[in-house]
């Protein structure tokens, strides 16, 4: 991931008042995940899976402190259980931030089923989405997913592919 | 022990405590048990999702004590956050899984601890926590819950409860949704803050 996407992933999370950033890690955004470790302003909280990570992301939007989820975009398939419960069932919002694995130009035979499987399934969810490819997009689509998902009390999604992550 | 008896035991000994609690008959009967809790109580329907919500209520409310009512089925659901709980070690949270060896809201089938052979206080205490105990009686109970409710450190009782539903109960009408609003209409009030806030424009 680059240097000025990373940046603008942690100014936009600040712009919304996120404290908490629940993650698995991924390769695609390492740099991240590093980042938002050594900043004092967010607390990180690694979980074990990213459905784990969704629950933990609802009690924080339950406790008035704003939270993400960061992860790869297979993780979205391991959260839908819980994101589906809290957001269809109840109106408790996740806001997630995912690497576009399995983009056009992905060369790991491993990741094609996340590309393939990402869109419909946020899709399937009504989830939306936007998917940005350069790093000047990030800050304000960030902004654009929380001020969504506090109207709406339902999840939004941050995708970043092409050229912010390779 | 059953598990309403429990409840009653855990309900006087709360009062400016939040609660997050799993699906299932437990729903009615902390309705019951605990009348005053009820707007302090987030009833939802999640299994594997109760004691994460209640995790993340810790992490943002670390002044406040928070209580998980989870089960035996909920968190062998994901075992996962037994060994985030170590890690992140929450000082400011209780849970409790109420085992009963049995999904006994779908009319009883076992859950892995039916054999016997599956220790989730163990798993606990395998996962890095320090406190991870199993009750079986209900003076044991109602001491760990004291002990957890003061101690600053997560706190893991396993209650080991017959499978039967209170009878004679009052049935909660409220779905998920309603009890989302119930619930964060009480944090609001007594935090002193906005969760769920107006509009832009009415």
């Amino acid at each position: 991931m680059k240097p000025d996407a990373v940046e603008a992933v942690i100014a936009g999370l600040k712009d919304a008042g996120v404290s908490i950033v629940c993650y698995l890690p991924d390769s695609l955004l390492k740099e991240l995940y590093v980042a938002l470790d050594a900043d004092p302003e967010i607390r990180t909280i690694r979980v074990t899976n990213e459905g784990e990570g969704a629950a933990i992301c609802g009690g924080v939007f339950l406790s008035g402190k704003r939270a993400a989820l960061v992860m790869e975009n297979s993780g979205l398939r391991a959260a839908i259980e819980p994101l589906a419960r809290m957001g269809m069932g109840a109106g408790i919002p996740v806001v997630m931030v995912m690497c576009y694995r399995g983009q056009l130009g992905e060369n790991n035979w491993w990741a094609i089923p996340h590309g393939m499987t990402m869109e419909p399934l946020l899709q399937a969810m009504r989830i939306p989405y936007r998917i940005v490819e350069e790093a000047s997009a990030i800050r304000r689509a960030v902004a654009e997913c929380y001020a969504w998902s506090y109207a709406s009390y339902y999840h939004s999604a941050l995708v970043l592919g092409g050229s912010v992550v390779r | 022990m059953t598990r309403y008896e429990c409840m009653q035991a855990l309900a006087a000994r709360l009062r400016d405590e939040l609660v997050v609690l799993s699906l299932g008959g437990s729903v009615d009967e902390w309705y019951n048990a605990a009348p005053h809790m009820r707007a302090a109580s987030l009833f939802q329907q999640q299994l594997g999702c109760v004691t994460p919500q209640a995790f993340g209520l810790a992490a943002g409310l670390p002044h406040r004590r928070i209580v998980s009512l989870d089960t035996d089925g909920g968190m062998m659901f994901n075992l996962g956050i037994l060994a985030t709980l170590a890690n992140e070690r929450p000082e400011n949270l209780l849970v409790i899984v109420w085992d009963n060896a049995c999904y006994l809201s779908i009319g009883g089938p076992p859950t892995h601890t039916a054999s016997g052979l599956v220790d989730i206080a163990a798993i606990g205490r395998g996962a890095g926590l320090e406190h991870a105990y199993t009750a079986e009686s209900l003076a044991d109970f109602d001491a760990l819950c004291a002990q957890g409710l003061a101690t600053a450190a997560p706190f893991l009782v396993v209650a080991k409860v017959e499978a039967v539903v209170q009878p004679g109960i009052r049935r909660k009408h409220s779905d998920g949704r309603e009890d989302k609003y119930i619930f964060v209409r009480h944090v609001e009030a007594t935090e002193g803050i906005v969760i769920m806030g107006p509009s832009e424009h009415n």
